[in-house]
């Protein structure tokens, strides 16, 4: 036998592989992808008349602002307007179901006053309301272009519309990180509750009777769940690519992704050995991922935007310096825990 | 247990629960003994930078995840220069148009947007087109004259089609809406309101358009709407009293929102938080019970398992009880929202115990609390979303909540339905882990799929539990089903839809099957005869379908518009209320497809997963001819 922290290492994962939990780990981020994919998708459908095919509001416009408001309404492809003489039969025609909303525009006081009536409660009143905002706002500049002259600045004129998929920025911003940064989590938490079960079943006790140094034994546990987790981020990465998502600088990722892993495995490591105790550990390993991952979020250079970037290819040609940071953070916590070891005293 | 007196019984009772009491002492106390100073100081920096994280994040209004993402050449002297700046996801990079498509997406020149040709451009084009159209509002804000920068002002009001004005409570309550110029139409109390620049109208111009409807429809909006919400369909005036009373959204075209109820739910999921940290230790107490037989000395003790699980669980679910109305307090929710708490988090402490009696091993323990953890806040999570679209949301109690945080009320028989199935699942759960709250269970290294049919085992005692497991698994089903509609959402149509019919059956049989199975492992391994599993499938179908036909009749009671859920949940009792023959051919069918799978079930494992196969495909079968039937 070689090296004794691999054969610690490589018990570590013959434990996962023979409880199967690994495939219970890839299921729950399978599960969390597919679950954001469709939170997303059910949103942007919600909320972006565009992505709903085929669906047109038919509408009422009546009032004395009613033929201004009723050109706007032509432009636009998913809504159309007709013309009522008076509200009464607007109403009437709204509760037949023969509109889908009512617009009531009056000119008053230099502005247009527009009171819609949208139906209550069903899941077509968002797609409408959605319709009705974009049409309204239209109609808002063009009646603002009439005013410009009363205006001290300009609007600027909005770049073309494009056919971008909603999903896109989603996929690479939310998506990919969501995927890279669970194995990680899951790493570390892993790592806590094998050192913290070693001190319960008193096996660490028997491990250190062997020809290993405690030392040994955190090396070849972190060295285990460090491994799993660029693993698991590689094997989403061809998913997503597969899948028609490509991601540029897939071996950048991957190394920024292991040493975040380094990184979150050895504080979990260090909180399992400074509270041997899996409640107080897991309670304190949790907090400290949170606020780790939450603090880091409000830095300019964060993991999370870094892993973005990398891969929807927005880094500049000077990239590898940024890996190169995250790397020697992941290095320094290790060498870190390393020399820390010997001095927590474990199981005594 | 022997039939007794009354008055022993109430012995007994009382017996148990000081014995409840008593474990439930105890495992404070033990919880407390293993903070030791070290731990005790750890928690405290944890849970300091905790809130300095936290406070930090608000101050600063969250984090941008997709900053700097697209890069756009704009030359500094552009006015769109400003445009990008101000937006984090975009990036200002020279206007070079060579780089165009290696180094950046969109170049702008003058007015010219030059676009490369990518998906990822497109995504930036129209990232861009947000911005600039937000940096328009942001400067139409900034001008003086409010009537020329917002000449179009909107009053959104939601009616119940074709009745009288109603509802002005649901739409009044929505969360996000901005104030606009008719500023009296405050209908909604909650707390992110915004001054839109219509509040500067009213006080800057003055030019009299109080005096029009929109001022009156704000004033008295403000007054009845929010008051009863129900009382005001009485007035009886068709349009006036629509437009007096349908509380809706107003402002810029641009403030008007679809009915979203974005701040409860934030609110709401704060509820969650305390949930997840508090199964962590119930989880690693109950494994600890198993670890090196040190649950033996209570186990030996003369007080039930039932007893001892009760009171070690008792200590969390008043914490997290606690902390929940702590939370409401602070967020300003009401009995209700503890009340719809309280069921989801005796759920997470159910299934996190019986995590806890299945689990070989702390790590496995944290995946399967994890799992835990995912799956019962989405399923609380999401249809909440919908609350304010459509009556399904109910099947979520978090639903309640937010209807609580709005200051719409709930009904009893909306309560029922929406926990009902989280006070059976935890009930069920706790039940299916007591069974096996015994020593050969507690202290074996078993596969967890075995130590589940030991679980389904120990309820089974008779043929006819067979048909009380089936009925009990229907809210297990209905939240599979749940999830399976929401990750096959994403496939398109005409995939997701036989896909959808297929898990459906599959779940059911499954559902419907596996207790069968369990039952020929154990209790009627010497009875694996063709009658016995005839016998026991049709029970097992028999309990199914009386269990589904309840839920509908629940369903149909409580919630009358809810056609389309029944629709979505149970494909196979739609058609059927209409004749006796149709309501008696779901009957048959899960009478038919259960024997079939029991007949595989009573020969071997394979058998039965093979048998599982044709039973799956008939129901399925079944249930495309009834979804196409129905058109």
């Amino acid at each position: 036998m070689g090296d004794p922290r691999v054969t610690i290492a490589r018990r570590e994962l013959a434990t996962l592989r023979s409880e199967k939990t690994i495939v219970l780990a890839l299921l729950i981020q399978l599960f969390i992808a597919a679950f954001s994919s469709f939170l997303v998708v059910g949103l942007v459908s919600l909320y972006d008349p565009g992505s709903v095919e085929g669906f047109e509001t038919e509408v009422a416009v009546t009032g004395d602002a009613s033929d201004d408001l009723l050109a706007t309404l032509d432009d636009r492809p998913s809504i159309s307007g007709t013309r009522y003489v008076s509200e009464t039969t607007a109403r009437a025609a709204f509760d037949r179901g023969e509109v889908d909303a009512i617009l009531l525009a009056d000119r008053r006081a230099g502005r247009v006053f527009v009171s819609a009536t949208v139906p209550d409660g069903n899941v077509r009143t968002t797609v409408i309301v959605v319709q009705l905002r974009d049409a309204l706002s239209a109609f808002e500049r063009v009646e603002r272009a009439d005013r410009s002259a009363s205006l001290s600045s300009t609007p600027l004129s909005l770049p073309p519309r494009s056919g971008a998929s909603p999903y896109y920025g989603f996929s690479y911003t939310v998506l990919l990180p969501l995927l890279c940064f669970l194995p990680v989590f899951i790493s570390g938490s892993m790592t806590v509750d094998s050192l913290t079960e070693e001190v319960d079943r008193g096996t660490l006790e028997l491990l250190r009777v062997a020809p290993v140094s405690v030392v040994d034994i955190v090396d070849g546990k972190v060295w285990a769940a460090a491994g799993l987790a660029p693993a698991q981020a590689a094997l989403w990465i061809a998913l997503l690519d597969f899948n028609g998502t490509s991601i540029h600088h897939p071996v950048a990722v991957l190394v920024v992704v292991a040493a975040l892993a380094v990184l979150v495995v050895t504080l979990g490591a260090t909180i399992a050995l400074l509270a041997p105790d899996r409640r107080a550990a897991q309670f304190l390993y949790s907090v400290g991922v949170l606020v780790a991952f939450g603090g880091a979020t409000l830095l300019p250079v964060n993991p999370v935007n870094s892993v973005a970037r990398l891969a929807v290819d927005s880094v500049g040609p000077t990239y590898p310096l940024l890996v190169a940071g995250y790397v020697a953070l992941g290095v320094a916590a290790y060498l870190g825990l390393r020399r820390a070891v010997p001095r927590i005293g474990v199981g005594e | 247990m022997t039939a007794s007196s009354p008055s022993d019984r109430l012995d007994r009772l009382r017996d148990g629960l000081r014995a409840v009491a008593r474990i439930a002492r105890w495992e404070v106390g033990r919880t407390a003994g293993v903070v030791d100073r070290r731990t005790a100081a750890l928690g405290l920096v944890a849970l300091l930078l905790a809130g300095a994280v936290g406070g930090a994040t608000l101050a600063t209004g969250g984090a941008a995840l997709d900053r700097d993402v697209y890069r756009i050449g704009v030359a500094t002297d552009s006015p769109y220069h400003e445009v990008v700046r101000e937006s984090p996801a975009l990036a200002a990079r020279d206007a070079d148009l060579e780089s165009l498509g290696r180094s950046v997406e969109v170049v702008v020149r003058g007015d010219r947007f030059y676009v490369a040709d990518s998906r990822k451009a497109e995504a930036a084009l129209s990232t861009f087109r947000s911005a600039v159209r937000r940096h328009n509002l942001e400067r139409m804000g900034a001008e003086r004259n409010v009537s020329a920068a917002f000449p179009v002002v909107v009053t959104l009001q939601y009616v119940d089609r074709g009745g009288g004005p109603g509802s002005a409570a649901d739409a009044g309550g929505t969360t996000d809406t901005e104030d606009g110029p008719s500023s009296a139409t405050d209908a909604d109390g909650t707390a992110d309101t915004e001054d839109g620049p219509g509040s500067a109208a009213d006080a800057d111009d003055g030019d009299g358009n109080q005096g029009t409807d929109d001022g009156t429809a704000g004033s008295s909006d403000s007054g009845d709407g929010f008051a009863a919400g129900g009382g005001s369909g009485s007035l009886g005036v068709p349009f006036l009293g629509g437009d007096l009373l349908g509380g809706g959204d107003s402002g810029s075209p641009a403030d008007i929102s679809p009915p979203f109820p974005f701040g409860a739910l934030v609110l709401a999921f704060v509820f969650f938080v305390p949930m997840n940290f508090v199964i962590q230790p119930y989880g690693s107490s109950i494994l600890n019970e198993r670890i090196n037989r040190r649950g033996e000395l209570l186990l030996v003790a003369p007080v039930s398992p039932a007893a001892i699980v009760a009171g070690k669980t008792l200590p969390y679910l008043a914490t997290l009880v606690g902390l929940t109305a702590v939370i409401a307090v602070a967020i300003g929710g009401g009995v209700t929202s503890v009340a719809a708490v309280a069921p989801i988090a005796t759920l997470y402490l159910a299934a996190t115990f019986v995590g806890g009696m299945f689990a070989r091993s702390f790590k496995e323990l944290t995946f399967v609390t994890v799992a835990i953890s995912v799956f019962l806040t989405s399923y609380a999570f999401v249809p909440a979303i919908f609350t304010n679209v459509t009556p399904i949301a109910l099947i979520s109690p978090l639903t309640l909540v937010v209807h609580d945080l709005q200051g719409t009320g709930v009904t009893a028989a909306q309560y029922v339905f929406s926990t009902g199935p989280f006070y059976v699942g935890a009930a069920v759960l706790f039940t299916l882990g007591v069974g096996v709250y015994r020593e050969e269970d507690m202290f074996t290294q078993r596969p967890v799929p075995l130590k589940f049919l030991d679980a389904l085992d120990s309820r089974i005692a008779r043929p006819r539990s067979m048909a009380v497991l089936s009925a009990l698994s229907i809210p297990f089903v209905f939240i599979a089903e749940l999830l399976a509609i929401a990750v096959l959402f994403v496939l398109p149509v005409d995939v997701s839809i036989p896909l959808l019919l297929l898990v459906v059956a599959g779940v059911e049989e499954v559902a419907k099957s596996l207790h069968v199975y369990a039952g020929f492992e154990n209790d009627f391994a010497d009875r694996r005869g063709l009658r016995t599993a005839l016998v026991l499938g049709s029970l097992s179908g028999f309990g199914f379908f009386l269990g589904e036909k309840l839920t509908a009749v629940v369903q149909f009671v409580g919630l009358p518009d809810l056609a389309l859920g029944q629709a979505a949940f149970t494909p196979v009792g739609v058609g059927s209320a209409a004749a006796l023959g149709l309501l008696l051919a779901p009957l048959v069918l899960h009478a038919t497809t259960t024997s079939i799978a029991a007949l595989g079930a009573s020969r071997s494992r394979n058998w039965y997963l093979a048998a599982l196969v044709p039973a799956t495909l008939v129901h399925a079968a079944y249930n495309f001819a009834v979804v196409s039937a129905l058109g």
